[in-house]
């Protein structure tokens, strides 16, 4: 069990839980970041087979970048900015073991990558996803939702910022399964449990695989 | 299928049969909506091979052999849930659909679009790595927009922003 101000993480049956918890959105931070980078690490030597990450609250998964802090961003300041965020993302993709988002209400922008970057996606009723870097003049989650999904339909998501309803989330692939809000981390941990049942190197080893199936042969 | 332009972006309007010339035309749009009397088909286009490379990008390569080689004829929820449009409505509502769609993209910042289309291209065709360095380069550039400084501004005063495509 750990945490700090805007991240909260415990261990349950050999499941890790990690709560991203800035209320009222669930922004991202350095604070979060670094809590979901350690909890990972602390998750590793506890014989952990399956993560869950979901958001505080029913309004928000993660909301992306906080606006206020990124209208400061300068020329200088933006390599530092992205490499942060890249470096989490990058963090989740690599862990061995699958982790499961839990999409208790928005993901927007960066929030959206975020649940993008998870193995598998399950929401309640009340999830909201969209590429909404769009609406103010940026870019967000193109090369995920590109490789992820039909074309098509990426393309509709990133040029338009529409938001995707969680129904609509569901049959779209989005999601792979969605349940009424107080169920729905009954139904991550079901997830969680079932891949952690399964012998951890080869769990990895297909985690593995499936990341690297889009790579040129000479990076697998 | 009729095509409209907005903001650079093409979107492909399906609202009958859509085959042949017509089949290849819509699948070079960026955003398809179909009406839900629409009806597909590759039966009669001109480069089956091009054909055949964008379905299967677009879904990958077994549906892409059981449109193009099955020469079956689908309806418009089979198109949706196969991922050749995003949207079906009521022929009805296809009209204002379109006007919805292309007023949401004549009202967002205009350089983001060319770029995101570039990017959603080059995710398909770079390695992961590099396709991830080209988004952050156009991320970077777009950054310093002053059309991002408008949306950001208009989002903290709760007004609609104000884009000049600089």
């Amino acid at each position: 069990m750990g945490g700090n101000a805007q991240t909260r993480w415990w261990t349950d049956a050999r499941v890790g839980y990690i709560v991203i918890d800035n209320p009222p959105m669930n922004v991202l931070s350095d604070e979060n970041r670094r809590g979901i980078r350690e909890a990972l690490d602390e998750f590793r030597g506890n014989g952990v087979g399956a993560v869950v990450l979901t958001g505080a609250g029913d309004r928000a998964f993660c909301a992306g970048a906080d606006l206020g802090e990124e209208k400061h961003l300068t020329d200088e300041t933006v390599g530092t900015f992205l490499a942060r965020g890249e470096q989490t993302f990058r963090i989740i993709r690599d862990y061995e073991v699958p982790v499961i988002g839990a999409i208790n209400g928005w993901a927007m922008g960066g929030g959206l990558v975020l649940a993008l970057w998870c193995d598998v996606r399950v929401g309640s009723t009340r999830a909201r996803l969209g590429a909404v870097g769009v609406k103010v003049g940026l870019m967000a989650s193109n090369v995920q939702l590109s490789r992820l999904f039909p074309e098509g339909r990426a393309r509709d998501m990133l040029l338009t910022g529409r938001t995707v309803e969680a129904e609509d989330a569901y049959r779209l692939g989005l999601l792979s399964s969605v349940v009424a809000p107080e169920r729905l981390m009954d139904e991550a941990t079901a997830w969680a449990r079932d891949m952690a049942g399964a012998p951890a190197p080869t769990v990895a080893a297909a985690k593995r695989a499936i990341n690297l199936a889009l790579e040129p042969e000479a990076a697998r | 299928m009729r095509r409209v332009e907005s903001a650079g972006i093409v979107v492909a309007v399906i609202d009958g049969p859509c085959a042949g010339a017509d089949l290849e035309r819509a699948l070079d749009a960026d955003i398809r909506v179909a009406a839900d009397s629409a009806t597909f088909s590759a039966d009669g286009v001109a480069d089956v091979a091009a054909c055949g490379r964008r379905l299967a990008r677009l879904l990958g390569e077994a549906r892409a052999k059981e449109i193009v080689l099955g020469r079956r004829t689908f309806d418009a929820a089979t198109a949706l849930r196969l991922g050749i449009v995003t949207r079906v409505v009521p022929q009805t509502a296809v009209a204002e659909t379109t006007r919805a769609l292309v007023d949401t993209l004549a009202a967002l910042p205009p350089l983001a679009l060319p770029a995101i289309r570039e990017a959603v291209r080059a995710a398909r065709e770079l390695a992961p790595d590099a396709a991830l360095a080209l988004e952050h380069t156009h991320f970077r550039r777009l950054l310093a927009t002053r059309d991002h400084k408008a949306a950001v501004e208009a989002f903290f005063e709760r007004r609609p922003a104000v884009f000049t495509g600089e």
